[in-house]
């Protein structure tokens, strides 16, 4: 049997940020051989070199509205807006891994191998963000979740950092699974994997209300609120963010929320539209519940990266109200939201990591009490990134709730407005708690302070001592994100029009 | 025929699945999982599936299973106990698993799609031959085929850093 071949019309402007990302994979793992093994500030350049490259190359093409390659992948304002996120929240965790204790092993760099599986795990969040298939959607799914596994274990002389990435492997491939399940119900029913045909065979075909179709979006929620951590499928959240390297938590953290996000709001709006009114309810009771486990879970927390992994549920929950009102306000809410979430936690996960290397007290809340008088620059970078996520005038965070309430006020689910306003209210209660350790209490005692940074890793490393040192050029980048997280909370237009073509194009696309 | 086929290929793969979790020994869980893959291929022959159903046995009761062995032969026999062993979750996943069932049996049963009772849809020649799915590959799914590809790769490198031998340890 023949058959007619024709190759596809390849548009390769549209896709450079993903051949830029490939190259870069392997130019990471060439240099990282051939090179000099130590050598972790030649890796780290040329994985910076290829994630510069992509972030220009997306910069330049973030106005297309195409479809891509016969069509799997989209590049739109969506899954531009979400790739320029991602792949700036990967060249910040390049920059913070360099001097990252868990990427030295007795001694010797494994730079090369961190940043390969970074460029990998970016390469997977930028296809994700761009899937208008449900086998394209699975395979970046995949990209991007596999990297993060074996990044979460990566300081294998640490039983928390193998038991996070056990536990993160486990619970993401049951996540994994379950989108798999469930994309399979929604092919059986309608007969197609592209996000448009199964659209129209939802709407024009009746199978809307199927309950074949419903049990594939029960099952893809499910999935997908395993990737974005929404309560109840959250409980992986705190451990593995504890355990993993810190550099790694915060990646993890922003990137995999931004595109997670990105390909659900595709998937629910483009694909499930039709069903919104069954799909809606469910999703409004996860994010209400979603918001009040995570605030009141956090509230107890000692340990900051908890903290933050606690709070990261309450988060996904509000975010989770820009995705559920199914409109374009929405979406730009939704990708607003991101952008500050990644402003805002990169500050807080920068600043744990930098005392992480100075103290040895890892990430506890007492590792950062009396900062305010001794490292202000830190103590103030945290300071914002607390209030940012509290939601405080004046921050990025309180923009990115008032257009979120908005969303929610337009799309007739008020209720989750007022939910959102009780969820930053009990936050308080935590991030408040943090900003009086930095500010109100004095330093620990300085011999825990000692520069030991090395010391729950077996073997140590000569490196150590240059640590403390190197964490002082991390301040550019930290000062950097903790500006922008106050600039957008004074002026938020720069962002809103960064969101904006999002929504149109999403929203033109449903239509 | 074609029933009895049906009924062979899907009580081999229920049986197959419930032995690889029922049986304690892993080495026999490795073996049911054969038999599970290969009824799954007979199953996927009975829909015209040939390249699946062959890709099935090849890679998956072939290939990886041979990979399951020997990590099962190396690891050695660790017994796990025959029930869960977190008391609280005795009773709360059977319930919660109860539960999908019967949420995947109402909406099976309840479906209005027309194919269901009849023979199944009609789908076009050539559907899921070598052929096609080579064409899916090259044209449709080509950056997800280049992404698969990636994919490998960096697991290779994902295992090397999680099971590599450890430089400058004794």
């Amino acid at each position: 049997m023949t058959v007619d071949f024709n190759a596809p019309d390849i548009d390769y402007a549209a896709i450079s940020p993903q051949i830029a990302l490939m190259a870069g994979i392997c130019a990471v793992l060439l240099v990282s051989v051939l090179g000099k093994a130590t050598n972790r500030n030649l890796v780290t350049s040329t994985s910076l070199l290829g994630l510069g490259s992509a972030l220009g190359l997306m910069i330049w093409q973030s106005d297309r509205n195409t479809d891509l390659v016969a069509g799997a992948l989209r590049l739109d304002g969506l899954a531009a807006s979400a790739a320029i996120i991602c792949i700036g929240v990967a060249i910040y965790a390049a920059l913070l891994g360099v001097g990252e204790p868990a990427f030295f092993e007795n001694g010797q760099s494994r730079h090369g191998e961190f940043n390969a599986l970074l460029l990998t795990s970016v390469l997977g969040m930028v296809q994700l963000a761009s899937a208008q298939n449900l086998v394209a959607l699975f395979i970046a799914l995949e990209l991007l979740s596999i990297p993060l596994y074996v990044m979460s274990g990566f300081a294998r002389g640490r039983r928390e950092s193998l038991e996070s990435g056990l536990k993160y492997l486990i619970v993401g491939s049951l996540g994994s699974a379950t989108v798999l399940y469930g994309s399979a119900f929604i092919y059986g029913g309608s007969g197609s994997t592209d996000f448009g045909a199964i659209a129209a065979a939802l709407g024009d075909g009746g199978l809307a209300s199927d309950p074949l179709i419903g049990i594939g979006i029960a099952l893809l929620t499910v999935g997908l609120a395993f990737k974005v951590s929404i309560a109840p499928f959250h409980q992986w959240t705190p451990d593995v963010y504890q355990g993993a390297p810190t550099t790694v938590t915060g990646f993890m953290a922003v990137a995999t929320k931004v595109a997670a996000f990105a390909v659900f709001v595709r998937l629910f709006e483009v694909a499930l539209g039709p069903a919104a009114s069954n799909w809606q309810p469910a999703l409004a009771a996860l994010a209400a519940l979603s918001i009040l486990v995570g605030n009141l879970g956090a509230l107890g927390q000692s340990s900051l990266k908890r903290l933050l992994g606690w709070s990261g549920v309450a988060q996904g929950g509000y975010m989770l109200v820009g995705l559920l009102v199914a409109s374009e306000v929405g979406v730009n809410a939704l990708i607003f939201y991101l952008a500050g979430y990644a402003l805002m936690n990169l500050a807080a996960f920068s600043v744990i990591a930098i005392r992480e290397r100075e103290s040895n007290l890892g990430d506890s809340l007492s590792a950062v009490e009396g900062l305010g008088g001794e490292r202000p620059a830190l103590a103030w970078a945290l300071t914002i990134s607390m209030l940012a996520l509290a939601g405080l005038p004046g921050t990025v965070g309180f923009f990115g709730k008032l257009y979120l309430i908005e969303a929610a006020v337009d799309g007739e689910y008020t209720w989750l407005g007022i939910v959102i306003v009780i969820g930053s209210m009990i936050s308080l209660g935590y991030y408040l708690r943090v900003i009086a350790a930095i500010w109100m209490r004095s330093a620990p005692d300085p011999a825990s302070l000692a520069t030991s940074a090395l010391g729950p890793i077996d073997g140590g490393s000569p490196e150590g001592e240059r640590e403390a040192s190197g964490s002082r050029l991390l301040i550019v980048p930290l000062a950097l994100v903790a500006a922008a997280a106050v600039f957008f909370g004074i002026l938020p237009d720069p962002l809103v029009d960064f969101a904006k073509d999002a929504g149109r194009d999403l929203i033109a696309t449903v239509k | 025929m074609q029933e009895v086929a049906f009924f062979f290929g899907a009580f081999g793969a229920l049986a197959g699945a419930i032995a690889v979790i029922r049986l304690r020994n892993p080495f026999y869980s490795v073996l049911a999982l054969v038999i599970h893959l290969i009824s799954l291929a007979g199953l996927f022959l009975l829909l015209q599936a040939e390249f699946v159903a062959a890709a099935q046995i090849v890679v998956y009761a072939g290939a990886v299973m041979v990979l399951y062995v020997f990590v099962a032969a190396y690891v050695g026999g660790v017994d796990e106990p025959f029930w869960e062993p977190i008391p609280g979750q005795r009773i709360i996943a059977p319930l919660l698993g109860g539960a999908l069932f019967v949420e995947l049996a109402i909406a099976i049963l309840g479906t209005g799609l027309k194919d269901f009772a009849s023979e199944g849809p009609s789908v076009e020649l050539g559907f899921g031959s070598p052929a096609a799915i080579g064409e899916l590959m090259l044209e449709k799914f080509l950056i997800a085929f280049e992404a698969a590809s990636m994919l490998l790769l960096i697991a290779a490198v994902g295992a090397i850093v999680l099971a590599g031998r450890r430089e400058g340890s004794d």
